[in-house]
């Protein structure tokens, strides 16, 4: 069985790069394969964490004071369903509704806390070296670049005279991000391919030990 | 009436759960959401599988092209679900666990979805490659700016960085590529992931009202139905 | 440091069985051990932690004199009035707090600090009793809320006012007035529309604003009898994204257009749906690709293969970290705060235009906070001048949160 699953990972590894080279028999094969299998095990990790461990074994527990919430979550599922008969199935906006609501609700003040306002405070903090020329200076190209950011983001005023330039200023601190995102990911990309050739050649074939 | 009281739950719920983060009361809401959300999602899922398979199965049935591999997910879909469902390989009784070592389940997630999933994911390695020759052709200012970013923090990662550098004063120490690397990351690129930050914050309050208010409603369909 | 950690290893250990002679030490305060043992803490206080539910209380203590060169950790021990202590926690040397989150409220707890030394641990006195009870108003927050009245009061106050027929200025955004051109290229070729939201549910909010801009690209796709195709990894957004298509034909005044299949659900799985996608667009070879949502390590993938058949690509997200391969990939990228206000740019409808007038009011907001900030604590710190020193304290407080 171990040798079989090798082999088997092995010809789904092959499978999938071969789409570097082109479309072909064995990618189509490859992603039907995937797109079965891990919508089969996402269903079932679904149905048997939330439906059965979160709801079933949550309302039949009688100490759990969330039993009747339970209950009305059961329900909005339940109208979910709707839509697959006809004349009711408007019902199934109320829990799209409540989903929508509920996700602008809370991550409203946990974006503006954690992103906008903490951000914010961060830059006028005083930074632990703080005192040398070299801090000053990264100190201070903190607070432009950031400032600059913003001043790019802006959409009441075109980007224009010195406006405009400072927007410029902004672009290139983005890009700055951005190219140590960039250089900073290039590496862990390499080491998965790596992962994968590794097993082919030494797991599966055993040329590299 | 069929548009207006799911308006009318949008604009509650969210507001409820805007003043709930100032009353620690209420704070329980959030993590009832995510319970709720979790049930509801496993519902949702009956409309998607049964989504998956309708497709497939038309494809299947009319023999449209590459019906062939219609056959294929809609068999891989079965399997699991069989599987997992009859928790087919794993321990008897209903509280076993459905990934427990030895089940059908987890077999498959092993061999199959498992090498798949981390090859599609190294492929990366090969588009990481192509994406950058194609920003090393661009010829720009912005382009360039990246390229340069990029270029310092790749070499400041690697030994070639400080051979290449290793011969500068220490008074100038900072232009060695390993320390320009850090003093990238913490400063520069610090301030442009803040002001990215912050205008997210702004930008998903501003939808967000956007939604409670009912200004943006597409998402519950027309009237007419 | 490796001894350090291997001593401490020990000290846990030895701790947990000797647990019960500790407590008699500090029961009958008798000596067993003949060897030397630390300085105990001091001060042990223990207060309900202000502005919560009920939940927690912070015990704060004065750090052995032998901390940190003669001690390994300390124990943080805890009881109920009349009961014996229990240890509840172990820290590291240099700790001097400690937030108790398994309390129940109304219950009064005492703490005590132990010390532990390479020969044993030596004890604090007893705090006083303390009680977890919760608040109705988190007054910690004043200043989120403050911010909070006046961003969501902007907001709305330019909505009303560009309902009065007020016109608002709002500039070109390269990224959305592509939009249209993209979609009037597809029609022209004959080819698709191919949308991705993400890969994130309902819960998340870049796959609101992802289906909130789907209803204005959906609108245009209808005026121009173009096609779109949408592969979804999440059975909520196909149905939240087949409402908002329908929704967008009908209002265009072609509800005979709309066909469901137009969107499909492929899997959960987040390689899964970029492999079927990946299949998608080398097949289907749609003229535009829209990548709209959160995206993790997918975002290359995609954004490479729609690269390889000659698409249009605009893509938006708000991961800071999938930003710089869309901008490699595609020819126009919505940067974070941008993918928040497409649909309100899209829509072209004043109220909504208004919102985003309010955006602009944070974003003042935030740069007077960061200019005022930062010349305050220059002045205040590198320059000594203690007049500025108030300010950079006013402002901390405006923009620390608790």
């Amino acid at each position: 069985m171990e040798t079989f699953g090798i082999w088997l990972a092995a010809l789904l590894t092959i499978g999938i790069i071969s789409f570097l080279y082109k479309d072909n028999v064995l990618y189509k094969a490859c992603e039907s394969i995937f797109v079965g299998i891990s919508a089969g095990y996402w269903f079932i990790t679904y149905y048997w964490d939330n439906l059965y461990r979160k709801f079933y074994l949550g309302v039949t527990d009688m100490d759990n004071p969330h039993r009747f919430f339970l209950w009305i979550a059961f329900a909005l599922g339940v109208m979910m369903l709707t839509r697959l008969i006809g004349k009711i199935g408007w019902l199934s906006r109320w829990p799209l509704a409540f989903i929508v609501g509920a996700t602008a609700g809370l991550y409203m003040m946990t974006y503006f806390v954690s992103n906008a306002f903490v951000q914010v405070g961060a830059t006028i903090k005083l930074p632990p070296d703080f005192g040398s020329v070299g801090s000053y200076i990264s100190f201070g190209m903190i607070a432009l670049g950031t400032f600059s950011g913003l001043v790019y983001f802006f959409f009441s005023k075109e980007h224009k005279g010195v406006f405009g330039g400072t927007a410029k200023l902004g672009i290139w601190f983005l890009m700055v991000t951005f190219g140590a995102s960039f250089g900073y990911t290039v590496m862990s990309r390499m080491s998965l391919m790596l992962g994968r050739l590794d097993f082919l050649f030494g797991e599966w074939l055993g040329m590299i030990n | 009436m069929k548009k207006q009281i799911p308006i009318l739950i949008t604009a509650t719920v969210g507001t409820v759960l805007v003043l709930s983060v100032f009353f620690p009361p209420a704070k329980m809401l959030g993590e009832d959401f995510s319970l709720f959300f979790d049930i509801i999602a496993v519902f949702a899922f009956f409309l998607g599988g049964g989504n998956l398979v309708r497709v497939h199965f038309i494809k299947v049935y009319r023999r449209k092209s590459d019906w062939v591999y219609s056959v294929v997910t809609l068999v891989g879909f079965t399997m699991m679900l069989a599987s997992g469902l009859f928790k087919l390989g794993g321990p008897p009784g209903i509280s076993g666990s459905v990934t427990a070592d030895g089940s059908y389940l987890n077999t498959m997630f092993i061999h199959i979805i498992a090498p798949l999933s981390s090859t599609m994911y190294a492929l990366l390695a090969f588009f990481v490659a192509s994406a950058s020759y194609r920003a090393f052709r661009a010829k720009n200012r912005e382009a360039t700016i990246l390229l340069i970013a990029a270029f310092v923090i790749l070499l400041g990662r690697t030994p070639l960085g400080m051979m290449a550098t290793g011969w500068v004063w220490e008074s100038l120490s900072i232009f060695q590529i390993p320390n320009l690397a850090v003093w990238v990351m913490n400063v520069p690129n610090l301030a442009g992931q803040r002001s990215i930050l912050i205008g997210v914050g702004l930008g998903v309050v501003a939808m967000s009202l956007r939604l409670i208010l009912g200004m943006d409603r597409t998402y519950l369909g027309g009237d007419n139905d | 440091m490796l001894n350090r950690v291997l001593l401490l290893c020990l000290a846990l250990v030895w701790t947990v069985s000797v647990s019960v002679t500790a407590q008699d030490v500090a029961e009958g305060g008798i000596d067993t051990l003949s060897l030397p043992l630390p300085a105990p803490a001091q001060n042990v206080v223990a207060a309900n932690h202000v502005y919560d539910d009920g939940e927690v209380i912070d015990v704060n203590w004065d750090k052995s004199p032998d901390d940190p060169e003669n001690i390994l950790g300390y124990i943080v021990y805890r009881a109920e009035t009349d009961g014996a202590f229990d240890s509840i926690r172990t820290l590291l040397p240099g700790e001097t707090f400690f937030s108790d989150d398994n309390v129940e409220d109304e219950i009064p707890y005492k703490y005590q600090i132990g010390v532990i030394g390479e020969n044993g641990v030596s004890l604090s006195g007893e705090s006083e009793l303390a009680v977890a009870t919760w608040e109705l108003f988190n007054f910690g927050m004043w200043n989120t809320f403050l911010w909070m009245f006046v961003f969501c009061g902007s907001v709305i106050g330019f909505i009303i006012s560009a309902k009065s027929g007020r016109k608002l200025y709002i500039r070109k955004i390269g990224g959305l007035e592509a939009l249209e051109e993209a979609v009037g290229r597809a029609t022209e070729m004959g080819r698709p529309i191919l949308f991705i939201p993400g890969i994130l549910d309902m819960d998340d909010v870049q796959t609101l604003a992802a289906i909130t801009i789907l209803g204005k690209v959906a609108r245009v796709v209808a005026d121009y009898d173009s096609k779109i195709r949408m592969p979804v990894s999440r059975s909520l957004v196909l149905t939240a994204a087949r409402e908002t298509i329908k929704e967008s034909y009908t209002s265009a005044g072609r509800p005979d257009g709309y066909n469901e299949d137009m969107v499909q659900y492929v899997t959960d799985e987040q390689f899964g749906y970029v492999a079927a996608v990946n299949g998608i667009m080398v097949r289907e070879k749609p003229a535009t690709c829209l990548y709209l949502g959160a995206f993790f390590a997918e975002s290359l993938i995609l954004a490479e293969t729609g690269n390889s058949i000659g698409a249009i690509q605009i893509a938006g997200t708000a991961r800071p970290g999938q930003l710089p391969f869309f901008v490699a990939a595609c020819d126009y990228t919505l940067i974070g705060e941008e993918l928040f206000a497409a649909s309100a740019y899209l829509s072209e409808d004043p109220k909504q235009l208004g919102s985003l007038k309010g955006q602009d009011v944070g974003k003042v907001i935030a740069m007077f906070g960061l200019l005022v900030g930062t010349a305050a604590m220059t002045l205040s710190v590198a320059w000594q001048v203690p007049a500025t020193q108030w300010i950079l304290d006013l402002m901390n407080n405006l923009f620390t949160t608790n």
